[in-house]
């Protein structure tokens, strides 16, 4: 899928700005595929430059070069006008470029002082003496000059996750950043946050440094960029004016798949009853901030609901909540009109529902273990698999290697470890597991995240036939193509809420991608 | 330079048998070079410790006194550490079962030897057990970590059998004979509470045969049932287990418990076995450390039941020999720098069978790391 | 009034708790480093022995071998723990199984056993002991002249480490490093911070600190060579330690009461008064369990917890 010739077109920065950073021909590969291909940008000095693109696109991958963390195969890198090779993150941070990762690096019990002195590791801070004092006078300083106060002598505990991300920044602000660069920021943050952030930035950009900002989120970018890049499968497909674009030519930019036809199911599938009930569902995260709020959706035996969504809008503790292995605050859970107990796993796995998790290496299987015992994980208590106390290894056995030719598992036998299979048999034996329980709803997220194209065939093959044989299936996934492919319905997850469900049959692409941006629905 | 260390997939079967011998043999190598810069010689120093553990007369007998608790702790520790569960609280766990196995003793007094037996068995199972669930509640409800109050009942545990022979006329005081009058000491329990032997050679004492039973049972248990099962899973990945539905919490408490159970029924052996009284003498019960070494014997054989067995003979017979060479010639103390350097070696050995090492040339090329969200 | 119970008893708690103070001061930036030495024990003794020895051996003035003595201690205490670095950082072992093999080693009935054996140590008085010492005359001052200005020089020493040791970690840049290494390693090893130097510079210093705790007792408390002289003393710091919330203050106190509480039972029985001192000598390590519970519960873990990556190996590769 090439790039047109006209979306080519970069849009110049404001005259009279000179580019703060700048690559020509940036390539990066990593084992089986192409992360950075080719690719050229330039962002000037006051401004905000915006890096646009879908999960796998590359834009993590470039920044990571920026910095240093990465060296690229290919290509040249400028930071203001004068090329340079960075070896190491050290290089990177001389250089003037400072990153705030999705993964905030902080040390919890430690001061917001402390760890800002702590990230100062250059020979001005080789200092044997610690001066707090003169380290929070200048981080206060820095806040107030920005509009992102934080109190120097707080403890990381104790702030919210927002001000945590005002250390992180200040951070990279202490060691005389010029160049800024923010990852998926607004991932974190509630809707103030955000618009707090965007201030500063905005404050920021007018001090003459340079923000990069990365997102896929299109409201946003339009908000606070000077310019947009838009990344796609790795290659720079263009640089636009932000003022002159809209949602839409965004969402189109990004997604990309006008041109490209579907393999979309003829006609409507045989729908059975209401079989899975999701009932005003609200779940808290793993901060104590609520990443599920007020979810409804009915799937019908044999119908697959597909959640469309960028990764990190709430899927894996919607996933993790209808499930029991995260509880509920409110709403309730149904499988055939039962409401089933909340918060716990086994209670879900008794009314019926089959999980397939999202991360299959850790959650899914028991990494060292066999394949058989991986095969009975859920199941090792039954009539068939046990008997009284003790477990019937030769039916398991003969159980799992019954599974393994049914589903064209590639392994040494039975006894192997999970951990010794490639990506795609191992989310052979977890469906070959999850289905064995002839289950009444499935919930399976991810399915061929790292796959290759034959097991993706395979894994969409199962899928199909589960739904054939009337099972209820909430399929989560970021990959479009796979929704569009598998899919009844298609649901849409923007921070936490469903903001739109659409016929998979006859939806528009651009119109999901405008949801799964934040641009649609309400 | 700089050690890269990577995961291994599959544990090849020799690794399992070879780094083991292998770390023994750097251990006895090592410990050679000590003897030899401290004058004396190695090789008889072996060969006496050899001939006063095993072969002398009466020494195998000897042994197997000084390996039956050790077999108790060493298995109590293996069921416990298999599920990452630190329980250093053996040594506690056992006077408590001298102390239940002692008053259920004293009690039925009048009773044969084989209910005696059985209800001392029983006793000292129980009390061990009910000190091990202390710190497994704590652990299991509370989240709080079962090494330091494990090891902190361990203390507590001995003052109460301090107090309950020295300081208190509690019902294990021998407040009658002689003797009493002279010193405190624990009332003697009837003879039919007394374990028989086997054998007239080779002199076994009937809590190794226990010991023994035991060993085959927990390994029947941990690899053969559901709740072995589970127990893998837990400690494979506590996730998964969480995931498939495992009762984890309800399963710390079972597994700290029968870790308590095995070590009280060390204690119960004590009793029965040997001293046929509560023995809260500081240089008596709780001067070998049996709980400690325990641990040292569950490590050395990897937690596997069988080769608790064999290895709790070993360290028994080290003990033995370290007891019997007493004197002027013989370093005092070799036994705990052997065990320790034995140890310490199959620790080591043990990073060779889970990862596989290199050394290599500081790389100043970062490496992709293995997830990164997005690209 | 400096003959009452309450006078004799604190100074008592002082001069016992001395040898747990050092030995937790150790243990302390051992642990801040994010490495649980359970062989503290076997440090200890080996202190002791080898501090012993050299006051045995050693010609000169009483007060410069006392001096080369604990020096000598503090060497044998960090040598021993080498080898337990050596098994818990460069080769990950399992620093649980570890710490126990290296009181085993090390410990009575090991190392400090065979030397204090082969070197023909016991059955002799120390030639050199830390006696107490009159400080600014003001031995007889009420109440506070006992506890504060009669003690060995050991006990004063122990009070200006406690207080470097907490400057040390608030105010200096090592100082930060090192309770960076121990809470998050992955973030200290980001910014270029060496965890492997850190934790092998703080557990060696965790040695050579029980070494010298060691000392007090064959030096200056019961001043002989005996198998095991410490009784125990160093799983009490162990204890000690999380007891103080991993701050060097609360070592000062932690160590007293502690102290205190060993040397309650005796003088009370030396009064006549006949209360089981069991009830004293278990009352320590009750609290200690009840603060590790409540440390470890949720709302606390932050504001006072143990140092976040206690007890574990650090492996990049495996981030």
């Amino acid at each position: 899928m090439e790039p047109t010739a006209e979306s080519q077109a970069v849009a110049p920065a404001r005259t009279g700005a000179s580019p703060a950073i700048a690559c020509r021909g940036i390539t990066k590969r990593f084992p089986g595929v192409v992360a950075n291909d080719a690719v050229d940008f330039e962002a000037a000095e006051g401004e905000v430059h915006a890096l646009l693109g879908e999960n796998g696109a590359g834009k993590s991958t470039l920044s990571n070069i920026f910095t240093g963390l990465y060296r690229a195969d290919e290509g040249e890198l400028e930071v203001h006008g004068r090329p340079v090779s960075f070896v190491s993150p050290r290089d990177g941070i001389a250089a003037g470029i400072g990153m705030v990762h999705q993964h905030f690096r902080l040390v919890e019990p430690f001061t917001v002082a402390e760890n800002v002195m702590l990230g100062d590791q250059s020979d001005v801070g080789r200092s044997f003496r610690l001066h707090p004092r003169a380290i929070e006078d200048r981080v206060a300083e820095l806040g107030e000059r920005y509009g992102m106060a934080v109190d120097p002598r707080a403890r990381i505990w104790q702030l919210s996750v927002g001000e945590q991300q005002r250390v992180e920044i200040l951070k990279a602000l202490y060691r005389e950043a010029r160049i800024l660069i923010l990852d998926e920021p607004t991932a974190v943050l509630t809707p103030q946050e955000a618009a707090a952030l965007f201030q500063t930035l905005r404050a920021m950009a007018a001090d003459g440094r340079t923000v990069i900002f990365i997102s896929h989120k299109l409201h946003e970018v339009k908000a606070v960029s000077d310019r947009v890049t838009v990344l796609r499968d790795g290659r720079s497909v263009a640089t636009v004016d932000t003022a002159a674009s809209t949602l839409r030519s965004l969402a189109e930019l990004m997604v990309g798949r006008e041109l490209q036809t579907y393999n979309r199911r003829e006609g409507r599938r045989e729908v059975g009853e209401l079989r899975f009930e999701v009932d005003g569902i609200t779940a808290a995260g793993d901060r104590g901030v609520s990443a599920v709020h007020d979810v409804s959706l009915r799937v019908h035996a044999g119908e697959i609901l597909g959640i469309a969504g960028v990764a990190g809008n709430g899927q894996r503790e919607l996933a993790e909540a209808v499930t029991g292995l995260r509880p509920l605050q409110f709403g309730a859970i149904r499988v055939g009109g039962v409401t089933v107990h909340p918060g716990d796993p086994r209670s879900a796995i008794q009314a019926g529902i089959a999980h397939v998790p999202e991360d299959r290496l850790h959650t899914g299987v028991a990494p060292s273990l066999s394949i058989s015992s991986n095969v009975v994980l859920k199941s090792y208590r039954s009539d068939e698999n046990s008997a009284g106390p003790f477990l019937r290894f030769h039916r398991i056995r003969d159980w799992a290697v019954e599974l393994i030719r049914r589903y064209d598992v590639k392994a040494p036998g039975p006894g192997a470890s999970a951990r010794q299979l490639s990506g795609g048999n191992l989310q052979k034996v977890v469906l070959a597991r999850e289905f064995s329980g002839t289950p009444k709803v499935l919930v399976i997220a991810a399915p061929t995240r790292g796959l290759d194209v034959g097991a993706i065939e395979t894994v969409h093959e199962h899928l199909r036939d589960a739904a054939a044989s009337g099972v209820a299936i909430l399929l989560i996934s970021e990959d479009l193509d796979e929704l569009m492919t598998l899919s009844d319905r298609i649901a849409v997850m923007y921070e936490g809420r469903i903001v739109g469900e659409v016929d998979a049959a006859t939806a528009a692409v651009a119109e999901i991608g405008l949801m799964m941006a934040g641009g649609g629905g309400s | 330079m700089s050690l890269r260390i990577e995961r291994r997939l599959t544990q090849p079967r020799w690794l399992s048998v070879a780094v083991p011998l292998g770390s023994l043999v750097v251990a006895f190598v090592l410990i050679a070079v000590v003897l030899l810069a401290t004058g004396h010689n190695p090789v008889t120093t072996y060969r006496d410790m050899f001939e006063a553990a095993f072969t002398a007369p009466g020494a195998l007998t000897q042994t197997l006194i000084g390996a039956t608790p050790l077999l108790f702790t060493g298995l109590a520790a293996a069921a416990a550490f298999r599920m990452n569960l630190f329980n250093i609280g053996g040594e506690g766990q056992l006077y408590f079962g001298a102390i239940g196995s002692s008053a259920a003793g004293l009690l039925l007094v009048g009773q044969s030897t084989t209910v005696l037996i059985a209800a001392m068995i029983a006793a000292g199972m129980a009390a061990g057990a009910a000190w091990a669930l202390i710190p497994g509640f704590l652990r299991a409800y509370l989240s709080t970590n079962e090494i330091i109050t494990s090891l902190m009942l361990n203390y507590v545990a001995g003052l109460i059998l301090t107090y309950l022979i020295f300081d208190s006329h509690s019902y294990w005081r021998d407040t009658t004979s002689a003797s009493a009058a002279v010193f405190p000491v624990g009332k003697a329990l009837p003879d039919a509470a007394n374990w028989p032997t086997l054998g007239s050679g080779v002199v076994v004492p009937f809590g190794l045969i226990v010991g023994v039973a035991a060993a085959a049972l927990l390994w029947v248990l941990y690899s053969r049932t559901r709740f072995g099962f589970e127990v893998q899973v837990m400690s494979d990945s506590p996730r998964a287990a969480r995931y498939s539905g495992m009762r984890t919490r309800r399963k710390i408490l079972a597994v700290m418990a029968l870790s308590g159970a095995l070590a009280g029924l060390g204690g119960a052996s004590q009793v029965g076995d040997f001293l046929h009284t509560l023995d809260a003498d500081p240089k008596g019960l709780r001067a070998y450390g049996y709980g400690y070494t325990g641990i040292v014997v569950a490590a050395l054989a990897r937690y596997n039941p069988f080769a608790v067995v064999l290895v709790a003979v070993l360290l028994g017979g080290l003990q033995n020999a370290g007891s019997a060479l007493q004197g002027p010639d013989f370093p005092s103390g070799l036994v705990g720098v052997m065990s320790g350097m034995i140890l310490f070696t199959t620790l080591g050995g043990e990073l060779l069978i889970r990862y596989r090492v290199r050394l290599q040339r500081r790389q100043r090329e970062a490496v992709a790391p293995a997830s990164e969200g997005g690209r | 009034m400096n003959n009452s119970i309450l006078v004799v008893v604190i100074a008592s708690g002082v001069a016992y708790g001395t040898p747990l103070l050092f030995a937790a001061l150790g243990e302390l930036l051992a642990e801040r480093s994010g490495v649980l030495n359970l062989g503290v024990e076997g440090m200890m003794l080996s202190g002791a022995v080898m501090g012993f020895w050299a006051v045995q051996r050693i010609g000169g003035p009483g007060g410069t071998v006392l001096l080369v003595a604990v020096l000598v201690a503090a060497l044998a205490g960090a040598a021993v723990s080498l080898l337990f670095a050596f098994i818990v950082i460069t080769l990950r072992a399992n620093q649980i199984v570890s710490g126990l093999a290296l009181t085993i080693f090390a410990g009575a009935a090991g190392l400090s056993s065979y030397l204090g054996n082969d070197l023909g140590l016991a059955d002799a008085p120390a030639k050199h002991q830390f006696a107490p010492v009159d400080l600014f005359d003001l031995g007889d001052a009420p109440i506070v002249g006992p506890i504060l200005f009669e003690q060995t020089w050991l006990v004063y020493a122990s009070w200006a480490l406690v207080a470097l040791t907490a400057v040390y970690l608030s105010r200096t840049r090592p100082g930060l490093n090192v309770r960076a290494v121990g809470e998050s390693p992955q973030t200290a090893d980001a910014v270029g911070i060496s965890v492997t130097a850190y934790r092998y510079a703080h557990v060696l210093a965790g040695g050579a600190l029980a070494g010298v705790g060691g000392a007090c007792f064959s030096l200056a408390l019961t001043p002989q060579w005996v198998d095991g002289i410490t009784g125990g003393a160093g799983w009490i710091a162990i204890a000690l330690v999380i007891f103080a919330f991993w701050r060097p203050e609360l070592c000062l106190v932690g160590a007293y009461f502690f102290g205190a509480f060993q040397a309650l039972p005796f003088t009370l029985q030396a009064r006549g008064v006949t209360l089981a001192p069991e009830l004293f000598q278990a009352l320590p390590y009750v609290m200690t369990v009840v603060v590790l519970v409540v440390v470890s519960s949720g709302i606390a873990k932050r504001r006072l917890g143990a140092p976040g990556a206690l007890g574990v190996p650090f492996v990049r590769e495996e981030r």
